[in-house]
């Protein structure tokens, strides 16, 4: 805060007597710094080299030129509080977004937006598959030759709002989205495919809702829309006849409804409720026609799908002491799928399904509540307890391991200390358990006992531990450091095989450096580290009789002979460090630079816990990224200035995902995918801008 | 200031003649104007743009749209302030105003955000203090600027940057090689979280994780003929959604993704590796490269094909 000497108004009032025009210089000073400003940018970019990765979302892939264009026009019309906005970015580039605002503050307002979203592979394809974004392709049609598979979504929205007085407002917003292009997919026996997209998505957002001083309403409808021009992909061979496993189905044309009411109600300062009470339906009726001909006789035109969903929450927050605060909160929501069963395939007597179709409905209760306690030299202690309840159904026979309930204990302890001039921060710890109902014997369609070894991820039994650390400290006057550590350890139980452990720690540090009014720095590095175990079983037969393994681990493997329990263990390493540097080293000249590393590993262990089973090395999978950004502005008036901005990316790869893999295609060459190791990018872009 | 003091306004001829300026401007000073808001003249007396935290500029936003009767005045968020107005003789520096909202400030959080719920307690903030920002003491002028035209939070181009303040780990994670386009401000944290709080879990814009997701990635949604029950449930079991090291945000690549649930029958319980072979025998090529499971479980999330065929079932048409 500036020193309370000679105030600059009393200043400025002395100058009008002795300086009239120089107070007429000050009007016009206050007038900038009080009206909304414009600005107009404009200029052109250069990037030097073909890319996939700097370019994946930002349109700037292609060596070549690109105008630089962006708008932020902001005009008020103080009489009447009517705002006129236009804001245009990147509008040179394939991510553009425009939107355009009217809006008479207080009263009513619309607008209109539009915005585009390319999404690059960043992979190169070379295939002989020939109509890969068409619902018929087949393979040797065409010469080989690279592919780009790319997609790009086109948003546009409208939308608009009313406060019709006493409180009540009103609003509704309207999303059209058009998504097309292509996307690798693959098709069975390791052919190449690829996902031909033509979509359109429409949601309506629309409300009704009322303010007061203690009360808070919102009444709501939300629709969505999803409509898929292609149903189904036909994949032929090189001589034209059908592959066996086609036609591949493409999504659905689907939509979805919910009406929802929202309050709150503050009973005192320091007491509040909230609710919402939603109903909801979602809708799956696209007509079976163009799959019809391989299907079982007695299905009906379309799967008629139907998921109705409520959700009922309530909560409430109070401060019933000074120093104490509680809060509370209930939820319950339920997704019942009331989709009609049929049977679709004729399975074999010992299928592990039974033909029918599987509606998937899932009721979930939470419950969480939190006593806040403030201790003296600004420390608060807070504890919770949330307890989570999981149902969901199952089909009479089915493959994977199933229980229809799960329960998840949770306590959470919070230390915090805030309002500190030198040192504020948290220790939190969180606890959870969770269990549920016993497990379903998997059976198969003929009755016999199918496989029960698996307690899957979501499903089994998890005792979960979690300490959270943040520590913000000004040791200095001109320094800032934040610390954040936080390390989670969770042990899977329940069935003989699958999830055992999982562990993630993470620590950041920040450091915020002001040399002077003039110079700011930043410097952070991160690392996290997160490991998971899971065991396996080799080729198992679905019974009995079992080969014995090591009793200390605690695992058998229904197998036949010569196979065994296997275990992975996973990893994945991340590691960034960045430094950023601010400064106006000139009255007319700003200079922003950040440089930054980060590099992942994933590690895929396989060992054998059965003795004997080969199990192979598989190499670790890196990426590395360094990116520099260099951005200078230059005032060359008071409303006018060139930018400079300069962009180095590397991005390397090292990683065995694509290398030497061959596609079974019939096609000659068959089909290869490659991404580049090493991408580097340069980027400069000189632009001149202009402020109203 | 320093420049009219590098101006030499301070040489005493020279503020002779300023005071001069002040006895003929007496009645301007007496009659002191507001500059930005209602009644702010006996705080913009003092407070203007050579403040450390510039005030006038909130005249170019919202909040200092006159024509709009429900814009407050400064004392609506900071209080009257008499003792900061009028600094009692005996005291050693100015008392600061009732409310204050910076970092250092000890005004309470809970009172600061009250200046601001006053009024913008409706719409998307009715669940302001159910949610976790409020319990963990997050103030609105944490990630908002007010007395700016531009407040960075508000901005694709920035809003991340202002999450990340806190949230070190998702600021590493949007910066692996499988992300959403974060970084290029195409995908922003408001497009998936209302931090002002929801009735849903983590603060999700929609009433679920699954529901969230849908606004942007529809096709997923179903019901299908043939769905697979953990992506009908949560859409987090297999996607971390801030970044991941695995194509499509998978949290862990396949095969060992589908390992975690699936039964150990079959081919399912093979290991990776190199040997030649795109089918699914223990070691090749195919349970291992490309999309691994995925070569020939296309249909993954679902699927609406009646073929009657096994492969149906499995999602692989």
């Amino acid at each position: 805060m500036r020193p309370h000497g000679i105030p600059l108004t009393a200043l400025a009032a002395g100058l009008l007597g002795a300086f009239p025009p120089a107070f007429a210089q000050e009007d016009e000073d206050l007038r900038m710094l009080t009206t909304p400003q414009s600005t107009v940018e404009a200029g052109v970019g250069y990037v030097d080299n073909d890319n996939l990765r700097f370019g994946m979302f930002n349109g700037l892939h292609e060596q070549g030129a690109y105008g630089l264009l962006g708008v932020d026009i902001n005009r008020r019309d103080d009489a009447t509080g009517t705002w006129l906005r236009f804001q245009g970015r990147n509008l040179g580039l394939e991510s553009r977004d425009l939107r355009f605002e009217h809006e008479r503050q207080g009263s009513w307002g619309y607008f209109i937006d539009f915005s585009q979203i390319p999404r690059i592979s960043p992979y190169v394809v070379n295939t002989t598959l020939g109509g890969i974004d068409t619902t018929v392709q087949r393979e040797g049609a065409v010469p080989a030759r690279d592919v780009r598979l790319e997609t790009r979504r086109d948003r546009i929205g409208l939308g608009g709002s009313m406060q019709f007085g006493s409180g009540f407002d009103g609003g509704v917003k309207v999303r059209n989205e058009r998504k097309e292009g292509t996307r690798l997919w693959g098709q069975a026996s390791g052919r190449f495919m690829v996902e031909p997209i033509d979509w359109e998505t429409n949601q309506v957002d629309a409300s009704v809702g009322f303010t007061g001083e203690r009360l808070q309403l919102v009444a709501a409808y939300y629709g969505a829309a999803f409509q898929n021009a292609n149903s189904f992909v036909d994949k032929l061979n090189a001589a034209g006849t059908p592959q066996a496993v086609t036609p591949v189905a493409l999504p659905p044309d689907n939509q979805s409804h919910q009406l929802s009411f929202t309050g709150g109600y503050s009973f005192t300062p320091s007491t509040r409720a909230t609710f919402k009470v939603a109903h909801g339906q979602i809708k799956q009726e696209e007509r079976f026609s163009a799959g019809i001909a391989g299907a079982l006789p007695g299905i009906p035109e379309n799967l008629g799908g139907r998921i109705d969903t409520t959700l009922l929450q309530a909560g409430i927050s109070s401060r019933p002491l000074p120093k104490l605060g509680l809060r509370a909160d209930l939820r319950y929501e339920d997704r019942d799928d009331k989709t009609p069963v049929y049977v679709y395939t004729a399975p074999g007597a010992t299928s592990t399904h039974d033909g029918r179709n599987e509606p998937r409905s899932f009721e979930n209760v939470n419950g969480k509540a939190e006593a806040s306690y403030l201790l003296p030299a600004g420390f608060t202690v807070t504890g919770g307890l949330e307890q989570e309840n999981r149902k969901r159904n199952t089909s009479a026979v089915r493959s994977v391991s199933f229980r229809d309930e799960t329960e998840e204990t949770s306590y959470k302890l919070d230390l915090r200390r805030s309002l500190s001039d030198t040192i504020n921060g948290a220790v939190t710890l969180v606890r959870s358990e969770r269990t549920g109902s016993d497990w379903y014997v998997n059976t198969r369609n003929d009755g016999s006992v199918g496989s029960n070894l698996i307690h899957p991820l979501h499903l089994a039994d998890r005792d979960r531990d979690k300490v959270r650390l943040t520590l913000d400290w000004v040791p200095t006057e001109p320094l800032s450091i934040t610390l954040v550590a936080e390390g989670a350890n969770d042990e899977y139980s329940g069935r003989t095989l699958g999830p055992r452990e999982g562990k993630a720690e993470f620590y950041s540090i920040d450091l915020a450096y002001t040399f002077s009014e003039k110079w700011q720095a930043v410097a952070w590095t991160s690392r996290s580290d997160t490991r998971a175990e899971q065991s396996s079983c080799l080729g198992a037969a679905a019974t009995p009789p079992a080969i014995p393994v090591p009793t200390n681990i605690g695992l058998t493997c229904p197998t036949t002979g010569g196979n065994g329990v296997w275990e992975a263990r996973l990893r994945n390493v991340g590691e960034a460090v960045g430094l950023g540097l601010k400064g106006k080293p000139t009255g007319v000249l700003e200079l922003g630079a950040e440089i930054s590393y980060t590099k992942d590993r994933g590690e895929f262990q396989q060992v054998a816990i059965t003795p004997g089973i080969i199990t192979p090395a598989i190499p670790d999978a890196v990426y590395t990224s360094t990116r520099l950004k260099i951005d200078a502005r230059y005032a060359l008036t008071k409303r006018s200035g060139a930018r400079l901005q300069y962009i180095y990316d590397r991005f390397e790869v090292d990683d065995w995902y694509w290398t030497g893999w061959v596609y079974a295609d019939s096609g000659t060459p068959a089909t290869t995918v490659r991404q580049d190791p090493v991408q580097q990018v340069h980027f400069i872009g000189a632009t001149y801008y202009y402020q109203f | 200031m320093s420049d009219l003091r590098k101006a030499g306004l301070f040489h005493a001829p020279m503020l002779a003649l300023v005071l001069v300026g002040v006895f003929f401007a007496g009645d301007a000073l007496a009659q002191r104007q507001d500059k930005v808001l209602k009644g702010d003249a006996q705080c913009t007396r003092c407070h203007d743009e050579t403040e450390e935290y510039p005030v006038l500029a909130i005249a170019k936003t919202k909040h200092g749209t006159l024509a709009d009767g429900r814009t407050p005045t400064c004392t609506s968020c900071h209080g009257v302030s008499d003792l900061h107005v009028n600094r009692p003789p005996d005291a050693k520096e100015r008392p600061k105003p009732d409310r204050s909202f910076s970092k250092t400030s000890k005004t309470p959080i809970a009172e600061r955000n009250q200046a601001c719920l006053a009024c913008h307690q409706g719409g998307n903030r009715i669940h302001w203090q159910m949610s976790m920002h409020a319990g963990r003491d997050v103030a609105c002028t944490s990630c908002h600027d007010v007395h700016t035209q531009h407040d960075k939070v508000r901005d694709k181009d920035y809003q991340a940057e202002a999450c990340f303040a806190c949230h070190k780990e998702v600021r590493a994670q949007v910066n692996r090689p499988s992300r959403h386009p974060i970084r290029e401000g195409k995908v922003v944290c408001a497009d998936c979280h209302n931090p002002h709080g929801t009735a849903g879990e983590k603060m999700l814009l929609r009433d679920s994780v699954n529901d969230t997701c849908y606004t942007c990635h529809m096709e997923k949604r179903g019901p299908f003929v043939r769905t697979h029950a953990p992506v009908q449930e949560n859409c987090a079991i297999c996607h971390n959604p801030h970044g991941t090291a695995n194509d499509n945000l998978l949290k862990v690549r396949a095969p060992w993704l589908c390992q975690q649930c699936h039964e150990p029958t079959s081919h399912r319980g093979n290991l990776a590796g190199f040997e030649p072979g795109t089918g699914n025998t223990n070691r090749t090529r195919g349970i291992t490269q490309a999309r691994s499971c995925l070569n020939c479980h296309t249909n993954i999330h679902g699927t609406n094909n009646v073929f009657n065929d096994s492969g149906e079932r499995s999602f692989r048409r």
